[in-house]
């Protein structure tokens, strides 16, 4: 439990920040949003729009003067910062022993490796909870004035459940990375390289049917916002997947780091 | 049993050479010196015995447990003095030594105490905040403080000052009075001279030399210096003689073998000053660099 806790102590001023941008993102999307809600106007503009466009910015699916709809399409923003703030954090928590050289004190404990990972992946998890504790407040938070409705809270807490779904894939990315990689200066920006590939796969995916097939290629398409708001749940096999990617790829972490030199 | 057992160590990464097919054995009680330049191997070595890296062919065995499939549980019982040390920059000394301790089985507060008053070493300054020496300091006492069976140090006084030092070298005689055994590698000669029981000199690599410090000294070369009038250089040149240099009226050079051989050769002439002494470490090392 050492570890773990050293690590939530010296991961805080980064939680802090990634709240911060968080919880401005929500207040800044929520005041945007203030001339949306009930506004008439803005669903004919939408209509004029080309449909290629709109998809890009999922926005398809919802009526964007309710606040449901709004959180429709802010699901996809929130996804990307849960998402970068977890594959960086998982990253970086393995890999900066190496970047500041403590590798040299802190792995010369007698612990195992496979302590050292465990400890850590959880102490970025629990980093990435607090996080969606945050975005979540923000989000009831920001949707007080505009007559938030039980379809809303229910549909916030499915996506939330989502988020962390997602929050947890790119967490095992991180630290498979992290782990994987010889040259640690690599881990960080090739965990950001993955997310905006797939980032972009999912944008190509909704674009055309024939790509539909994409999907099985990116986290950020598992659940989608409009079928979320549709079934008010979440698709099982996307579920298995996102457990199954995050199973290996945390397996693949700890062979990986078991059997590699570590550099100083 | 060995404390430590290397047999036919290598280790390469890549394809560049870290050490080749090396054995020794420490025996338990010894201080045992690691000697060799920079680049030589010595922290390849010692990173290998703490697992931080695997080997390429070979093993070490320490208390007669592989390092690598044993590592955490020998650790339990290894104080290691790394020749830099980085910490976690934003603790505090005093947590840093606590978390360091709680890995350990055994309670460690008291000699943490007593080994930071040893070390003049001020608990409540943040890492960040520390010199270079500092930081050293820190080092000792975490690496000590569970009181561990096998010491292994990497160019340790780097960063000290000479009262410093001396109290280092203290701590760490006292320390192997009480048991522990010593791993001491270093590239200055003169405080394996005065701590080591036997030296091993690694030489790009491969180790080249094991000796105990005394018939290092003793049954090798000897220094002759002969000051005279005309003296002719070419009578010394005879087998065992090495380094032959005339300068000012003197002779000097490296002498091994039979040392009646030489003093007949110098005592057939007349001459006005003749000094003959051991090697420095220093000397003998260097000779091993030619």
């Amino acid at each position: 439990m050492n570890i773990f806790f050293r690590e939530l102590r010296s991961n805080l001023k980064s939680l802090l920040i990634w709240s911060g941008i968080v919880f401005l993102f929500s207040v800044i999307g929520f005041s945007k949003f203030s001339a949306f809600y009930n506004n008439p106007e803005l669903t004919a503009i939408l209509d004029s729009m080309p449909p290629a466009v709109i998809s890009a910015l999922s926005m398809n699916a919802f009526n964007l003067t309710t606040v449901t709809g709004f959180f429709g399409i802010m699901i996809l923003y929130f996804s990307l910062i849960l998402a970068i703030s977890a594959a960086m954090w998982g990253s970086d928590i393995i890999s900066k022993e190496e970047r500041d050289r403590t590798v040299e004190f802190s792995l010369t404990l007698p612990v195992t490796r496979n302590r050292v990972v465990n400890a850590k992946t959880a102490a970025a998890a629990v980093n990435c909870i607090i996080l969606l504790l945050v975005m979540w407040g923000a989000t009831v938070f920001g949707a007080q004035n505009f007559n938030p409705d039980n379809e809303f809270y229910a549909y916030v807490s499915i996506a939330m459940l989502a988020f962390l779904l997602l929050q947890m894939v790119f967490l095992a990315l991180g630290i498979f990375l992290g782990c994987a990689l010889k040259r640690y200066k690599l881990a960080g920006s090739a965990a950001i390289a993955v997310i905006l590939v797939t980032y972009f796969t999912s944008i190509l995916s909704g674009l055309n049917k024939d790509l539909d097939f994409l999907k099985y290629f990116t986290p950020f398409k598992y659940f989608d916002a409009a079928t979320m708001l549709r079934d008010n749940r979440l698709e099982w096999p996307f579920v298995l997947l996102s457990a199954g990617i995050i199973i290996v790829l945390l397996i693949g972490a700890h062979i990986a780091y078991r059997r590699r030199d570590l550099y100083i | 049993m060995s404390i430590i057992e290397v047999n036919h160590l290598t280790k390469y990464y890549g394809k560049s050479r870290g050490i080749v097919d090396i054995s020794f054995k420490v025996e338990e009680g010894e201080i045992f010196g690691f000697i060799g330049p920079n680049g030589a191997g010595k922290s390849t070595t010692i990173r290998l015995f703490l697992s931080l890296i695997y080997p390429t062919k070979g093993e070490a065995k320490i208390f007669g447990k592989d390092c690598i499939k044993f590592g955490p549980e020998l650790r339990q019982e290894i104080g290691y003095l790394p020749s830099e040390v980085f910490y976690y920059e934003g603790m505090k000394v005093l947590d840093l030594l606590k978390y360091s301790a709680s890995f350990f089985q055994k309670d460690c507060t008291k000699r943490m105490h007593e080994l930071s008053d040893l070390m003049e070493l001020d608990l409540k300054r943040r890492i960040s905040d520390l010199s270079y020496g500092n930081k050293k300091k820190v080092g000792i006492v975490q690496g000590l403080l569970h009181q561990p069976k096998l010491i292994v140090l990497d160019e340790p006084t780097a960063g000290l000052d000479p009262l410093m030092q001396h109290k280092f070298f203290d701590l760490i005689r006292e320390e192997n009075k009480r048991g522990a055994t010593v791993f001491f590698s270093s590239h200055i000669l003169g405080e394996v001279q005065r701590l080591c029981n036997r030296v091993a000199i690694i030489k790009e690599g491969s180790i080249i030399n094991i000796q105990d410090i005394k018939t290092l000294q003793k049954d090798n070369y000897k220094k002759v210096r002969v000051t005279a009038d005309d003296l002719d250089e070419k009578r010394f040149k005879v087998k065992g003689v090495t380094d032959l240099e005339k300068e000012n009226g003197s002779i000097s050079f490296f002498y091994k073998g039979d040392i009646n051989a030489i003093t007949k050769l110098i005592g057939s002439r007349k001459i006005s000053d003749l000094t003959i002494e051991d090697l420095t470490l220093e000397e003998i090392f260097m000779h091993y660099y030619e």
